[in-house]
């Protein structure tokens, strides 16, 4: 299972690793984050022009089982799973990708 | 009588004459500004003419100029004209005048000949266009009413030593009037003192200003025992454009005592190098107490020359200017505001270490 564990990890891309930051930074700050608010935040950073391209990171992260998402009135959720957590360790450690900040989340002084 | 054109020469003019001077310009505020005992307004349609004065548009002048040709014609004759070259009222009126002169069928007897004085700008320190209206000027009308003979001295007085001495335009016209007076004088001094030999009397004054070239007068105190040469040379007037090389002369020595009469033939002699005979006269000033000698001397250079120089000079300073104006023109980069990437650069700027966010990924207990 660890060598599944780690294949997955390595097949990740770095979008994929600010989603993960995203959303867990999201529920530190007690606030909701959505597929939308990602959408905008990649855009923001420049990884990716289209909403669509947004939703399959934010499905690939689902399925993998990394993020959850839950369908709260007419807004999708994401929250960071424990397994979620395990990989943005690891990339934070192994990986050498910079954090980028939500505007979402954080917006810019 | 002094005819003052423009607000040069109106002003000029008018303190040449003590305000009994005719002064004539394009605006009634400007004629309203002078003391005058005759003051007459050219008409201009020109609406900033009227107001404000030509300005450096010569044009003006000249469009007004229809409206007193008659009048300005016959009051000039015999008499002694002041103007401003760089000017538009002055230029454009007095540009009229040469111009008519210079197309007069029948030549201006002696007696009507007039004597124009010219305040020149001085290069170095005033506008383009007083430069440009002086060049025109000289080349155009002054160089044709030279040559058709139909005017008297011209004086070329110019602003250099206004500019360099820091000299206020009120003692600086009371300079060049008092300057202007001490030539004009002469003739006067010739009756008022005793007269010790040769003999200057109004008719040599009025033949002798009757001819139609420039004239370059000076007055200093002469050592009898120095060659005069040095003397003259070391007192050029600083007021007057220098002269060159003279065709006449006319000098009156004023001396404290009359012992030294003979030592005039020194002065005789120096003129008779080159081949000049002056008209002089020798008079006793006993109010004096060092000998004065007030020297004019005539030179005819064609104006087409001093337009050279003029133009010379203008295109030295209009070359320095452009160079200048090349030195001080900056390139500006043209920079374009990313606010999309600035944004990311400040947020990367604010990046977060790896260990905060295990920190919280613990605090939220996913960890």
């Amino acid at each position: 299972m660890q060598e599944l564990f780690e294949k997955q990890i390595n097949s990740l891309k770095e979008a994929h690793f600010h989603i993960l930051y995203w959303t867990a930074m999201a529920e530190e700050m007690d606030q909701k984050y959505n597929i939308t608010n990602i959408f905008d935040d990649l855009k923001f950073i420049g990884a990716t022009r289209t909403k669509q391209s947004a939703v399959a990171l934010v499905d690939s992260l689902s399925v993998l089982c990394f993020i959850n998402i839950n369908g709260e009135s007419n807004r999708k959720n994401i929250y960071i799973t424990k397994y979620g957590a395990k990989v943005l360790e690891f990339l934070m450690v192994e990986r050498d990708y910079k954090i980028k900040k939500s505007m979402f989340l954080e917006g810019i002084e | 009588m002094n005819i003052g054109i423009g607000g040069a020469g109106s002003k000029l003019a008018s303190i040449a004459s003590s305000g009994e001077s005719v002064a004539v310009n394009v605006s009634e505020l400007e004629l309203s500004k002078v003391e005058a005992k005759t003051k007459i307004l050219a008409v201009t349609h020109s609406a900033r003419g009227q107001l404000r004065g030509s300005g450096k548009n010569s044009n003006i002048g000249r469009d007004a100029y229809i409206s007193i040709h008659e009048e300005l014609k016959n009051l000039i004759k015999g008499n002694i004209i002041f103007t401003s070259t760089g000017g538009g009222t002055g230029n454009g009126i007095t540009s009229c005048l040469l111009e008519g002169l210079s197309k007069n069928e029948e030549p201006v007897i002696l007696e009507e000949k007039s004597l124009f004085a010219f305040v020149l700008p001085y290069l170095n320190r005033e506008s383009s266009e007083y430069v440009d209206n002086t060049i025109e000027f000289l080349g155009g009308p002054v160089s044709s009413a030279i040559d058709s003979g139909n005017t008297g001295n011209m004086v070329l007085f110019s602003n250099k030593l206004k500019f360099e001495g820091r000299i206020a335009e009120v003692n600086y016209n009371q300079m060049m009037v008092d300057s202007f007076n001490s030539f004009l004088s002469i003739p006067v001094k010739g009756e008022m003192y005793k007269l010790l030999d040769g003999h200057i009397d109004f008719e040599d004054f009025d033949l002798y200003k009757s001819k139609p070239y420039f004239n370059h007068f000076t007055q200093f105190e002469w050592d009898p025992g120095q060659p005069f040469e040095q003397q003259l040379s070391s007192n050029f007037n600083s007021l007057l454009l220098a002269p060159e090389r003279a065709i006449e002369v006319m000098f009156l020595v004023e001396l404290p005592s009359p012992e030294l009469t003979p030592k005039f033939y020194d002065i005789i002699d120096y003129f008779a190098q080159d081949g000049l005979a002056p008209v002089y006269g020798v008079v006793h000033n006993p109010d004096l107490q060092k000998p004065l000698v007030t020297v004019s001397l005539l030179y005819s250079r064609k104006p087409m020359e001093l337009v050279d120089d003029f133009k010379n000079i203008s295109d030295i300073y209009t070359r320095n200017r452009i160079k200048k104006s090349f030195e001080q023109h900056v390139v500006l980069q043209n920079h374009k505001l990313d606010k999309l990437n600035e944004a990311r650069r400040m947020v990367e700027e604010k990046g977060t270490s790896a260990g905060d966010v295990l920190g919280f990924l613990k605090r939220i207990g996913k960890l």
